[in-house]
């Protein structure tokens, strides 16, 4: 029987590829397949295998020869160190080169790659070009992507297929729409809308509550945004701070932040009414899948293959714009909310006065937005206080240094000496983050103690007075 | 394949010489409910060691009880494990990739999870326990619907974790031992999984032998006994700080009686007071229970505590760790035991068996009847077949 290697992360791992992949390992050894998985780190995988940078890939170049096939489930962050510089394209490019050559037969399933890379004139483009001329077979799941990849790599055609993302996809719950509400604490008569996937700002989830805020007329609808942050970066804790903070003032808006399972991830799409994909930039949805997997309606917008995605495909609702999205949920939730959102009421006559004008248009605004703007508060302290406070929380949180150097060498050695003293090291760098929270919090509980000036979020300025609007 | 549909345990160790409350609860439920008329297999790993987890009993299939036991290897932790345990010991919430990574750099089975996936269509029912073990979080992952957790559920740092929570909040069920624990269970998550607090299963001994056992081990003085894992876990060293203090400053009667596996490094001053007998036979266990003058139950992670239960069957007193909420909870609605919040107060425990040991004794009698009436093993089996059947609705292949 041929033996085949899948090399991809694997449960148990927060990672939608790893749940993925689980899936179609099932399916492959129901049928008959010898698979054996090995995953980028340890997991219930056969063998895993630090694979980011060269050496990832050499080492992974010498196991591919014991198996008659290879798939490899594609993202860039398990196999290029981070940040992604052009010397890394080239050199973890030709590693990868290396393995494609090792292997009897590969195959490459992409779930997302920087098209820039195969187009630059340049030793990286060329090293990553390389690379996809010797892979047997490139996976997609869309034809724009097919196109898009065959052009910006050079690709022969015939070695880039298309395959059908949720053909492996099964559901993961049974449970039924008035069960799952109940399991969730949703009310049987909810609208419940659901943008649901890793908290990352090219998902776009508060496209989603920006345009939920113009319609909590009705009070039985809810938008809940339910999903992990991924990579635990700056920029994605921040994303995740921002939507905690727009969520906050938004009725009816739920934030559900915390890793999904596979089971809570269906469970949580069963009982919605609509999937609201609202994304910047994707290359196709998984969720998109498994949303009409469950039977239920998604609205998503028109980025990278979702158009083609969703073809023919009932229950999909297009986007092109917010404006667009800010329509279709008004759909859903009702005439009354419609013609709130498409009213072009008019303004009485004769209102002369300035401060007449603008009761009206707040108290319109408030209308449109079903609630006043809220207020949030402030510090306002003492000059020498600000500054004192300002030294603490001007503080960054405590982090090891990179072991990256552009000589090889010594990059190994940081990583032995970190690897050494890591069970000393990381418990302190641990404490001391934990101290700098809770310094951070007590601060701006401190603040709101000793006086506090209300302001909106629209100003922050020096707000002497309340400036409730 | 009998009606009532197939059910896979698979605990991270099984066997009769298997140490651990949640292991032999495992054992007793797999046998009890075949009695019942359940298909039950068990696939679990070649461990019988839970801090080296080498592969010691052959892979492959064998026979328990009249039970098929499916063995596959285990891997042993990475070091980098330890790192993250630190760490979380010490209260520090990680992030979820690195609880991840500490899940995965313990013990794992790739091949016993591969087995549950490829045949997990044939299962009406898999059980895990307890909750805080690789397999039960890869395992509930499989199958989510077909999936039931016997959760040991305790207050300690793990509980707090974000990886657990789907397993808690997402199983078909969760098999729960106490009402403290149940309470514990709705602190952790806001929106658990159905769950039934359905007690544990105690064996009943028929006959005690306590003479016949300090003859046979040659105990001369009158003794207190740890029986269960000797580990920082399960508060072992904690003791015998304290049992040193208090028979060098009360001189105290009493012996330190262990049976159970793990190191038992005394302090040089009780060296010759504490001893060890290992591992003993079910019946010479339960024959210890009867012998000792009281039993200590010194872990504060408690989520039912077989040993106390064991002891007062054994119309044995116990002395127990009041940071247990479990334990504190059995004290009190049985009257059957006392506890402690430092070395003082485990000294004045002490110092009462000393002094009052007819008192202590009627401690130990309504232990007992306490037992007797809540944990039968017929009556939670019972209510654990009842539970599942109404838990378990997929489809299975026959």
């Amino acid at each position: 029987m041929p033996r085949m290697l899948m090399v991809t992360p694997y449960p148990p791992q927060p990672d939608g590829i790893a749940a993925y992949a689980a899936q179609t390992v099932q399916r492959l050894r129901a049928a008959g397949d010898e698979v054996e998985v090995l995953s980028p780190g340890p997991s219930a995988a056969h063998h895993h295998l630090d694979l980011q940078g060269p050496r990832g890939a050499l080492a992974l170049a010498k196991r591919v020869r014991r198996y008659d096939r290879v798939s490899v489930q594609f993202h860039p962050e398990f196999f290029y160190r981070q940040p992604i510089s052009r010397p890394s394209i080239v050199k973890e490019s030709l590693a990868l080169l290396a393995v494609a050559k090792a292997a009897r037969h590969i195959e490459v399933r992409v779930h997302e790659i920087d098209y820039r890379w195969g187009r630059r004139l340049s030793f990286a483009g060329w090293a990553t070009r390389r690379f996809w001329a010797a892979v047997d077979t490139v996976t997609v799941h869309t034809e724009r992507e097919r196109a898009d990849f065959i052009k910006a790599f050079g690709v022969k055609p015939r070695r880039v297929r298309v395959v059908d993302h949720g053909s492996d996809f099964i559901a993961h719950t049974t449970l039924d729409r008035t069960t799952a509400r109940e399991t969730l604490g949703i009310a049987p008569d909810a609208i419940c809308l659901l943008s649901i996937g890793f908290i990352q700002r090219h998902k776009g989830f508060d496209r989603a509550v920006r345009a939920f805020q113009q319609l909590t007329t009705n009070p039985r609808a809810r938008l809940d945004v339910v999903g992990a942050v991924r990579l635990e970066d700056a920029a994605n804790l921040a994303y995740l701070a921002e939507l905690e903070a727009l969520i906050d003032e938004t009725p009816g808006a739920h934030l559900h932040a915390g890793f999904v399972s596979d089971e809570s991830f269906d469970r949580w799409i069963t009982a919605s009414d609509v999937i609201v994909l609202p994304y910047r930039d994707i290359w196709s949805s998984g969720v998109l899948e498994r949303a009409l997997l469950l039977n239920r309606p998604v609205i998503a917008t028109d980025v990278g293959g979702l158009r083609e995605q969703a073809a023919d495909r009932p229950g999909v609702t297009i986007v092109e714009d917010d404006v667009e999205l800010t329509q279709a949920l008004a759909q859903l939730l009702g005439p009354d909310t419609m013609a709130m959102w498409t009213q072009d009421a008019s303004w009485p006559s004769g209102v002369a006065r300035a401060d007449e004008v603008q009761a009206l248009i707040s108290g319109r605004a408030t209308a449109r937005r079903g609630r006043p703007i809220p207020v949030v508060t402030v510090a306002r302290q003492t000059a020498p206080a600000a500054r004192r406070d300002q030294r603490l929380r001007s503080l960054a949180g405590l982090g090891l240094p990179t072991v990256q150097s552009d000589n090889p060498l010594a990059s190994t050695v940081k990583r032995v000496v970190r690897r050494l003293t890591a069970w000393q090291v990381d418990p302190i760098i641990h404490q001391v983050n934990a101290l700098h929270q809770a310094t951070q919090e007590l601060l701006l509980e401190r603040s709101g103690e000793e006086g506090s000036t209300p302001t909106t979020l629209a100003n922050t300025s020096v707000a002497p007075d309340d400036l409730e609007i | 394949m009998t009606a009532r549909g197939r059910l896979v345990f698979a605990p991270s160790r099984y066997g009769p010489d298997i140490v651990g409350g949640a292991e032999a609860v495992q054992r007793e439920l797999a046998i009890g409910l075949a009695k019942r008329g359940w298909d039950v297999e068990v696939a679990t790993t070649c461990a019988v060691d839970h801090f080296t987890w080498e592969n010691t009993l052959p892979a492959g299939l064998s026979e328990i009880d009249g039970i098929p036991v499916r063995r596959f290897p285990a891997v042993a932790p990475l070091p980098e494990r330890g790192v993250h345990e630190h760490a979380i010991n010490l209260g520090v919430r990680p992030t979820l990739t690195d609880q991840y990574r500490w899940l995965n750099t313990g013990m794992r089975s790739p091949e016993l999870y591969h087995y549950l996936l490829d045949n997990q269509h044939r299962f009406r029912g898999m059980v895990f326990a307890p909750y805080p073990t690789w397999m039960a979080v890869a395992g509930t992952q499989i199958a989510a619907s077909r999936s039931v957790l016997w959760t040991c559920l305790h207050d300690e740092p793990y509980a707090r974790l974000d990886v657990f929570r789907p397993m808690l909040t997402g199983a078909a069920g969760l098999f729960l031992m106490t009402e403290p624990e149940h309470d514990l269970l709705h602190r952790t998550v806001a929106d658990p999984a159905p769950h039934a607090v359905v007690g544990a299963t105690v064996p009943m001994a028929t006959a005690y032998d306590p003479d016949g056992f300090c003859a046979r081990h040659g105990i001369e003085r009158p003794f207190v006994l740890f029986a269960g894992r000797r580990e920082g876990a399960k508060g072992w060293e904690e003791l015998l700080e304290a049992f040193e203090r208090a028979t060098i400053r009360l001189d105290l009667p009493f012996d330190l009686v262990t049976i159970g596996g793990g190191k038992v490094t005394p302090p040089p001053a009780i060296a010759d007071r504490v001893i060890d007998l290992g591992f003993l036979p079910d019946d010479e266990r339960d024959n210890a229970f009867a012998a000792a003058a009281a039993s200590i139950q010194p872990s504060r992670y408690e989520a039912f505590s077989r040993t106390v239960m064991e002891a007062w069957l054994a119309g044995t007193p116990v002395i127990a760790n009041a940071a247990s909420e479990v334990v504190v909870w059995h004290c009190e609605r049985s009257q059957a035991g006392i506890t402690y919040r430092d070395a003082f107060e485990l000294e004045e425990c002490l110092s009462f068996l000393a002094s009052c040991p007819e008192e202590a004794a009627s401690l130990g009698q309504r232990g007992r009847a306490y037992v007797l009436e809540h944990y039968d093993p017929d009556a939670v089996l019972d209510n654990v077949d009842r539970v599942l059947d109404s838990w378990l609705n997929e489809p299975w292949e026959p």
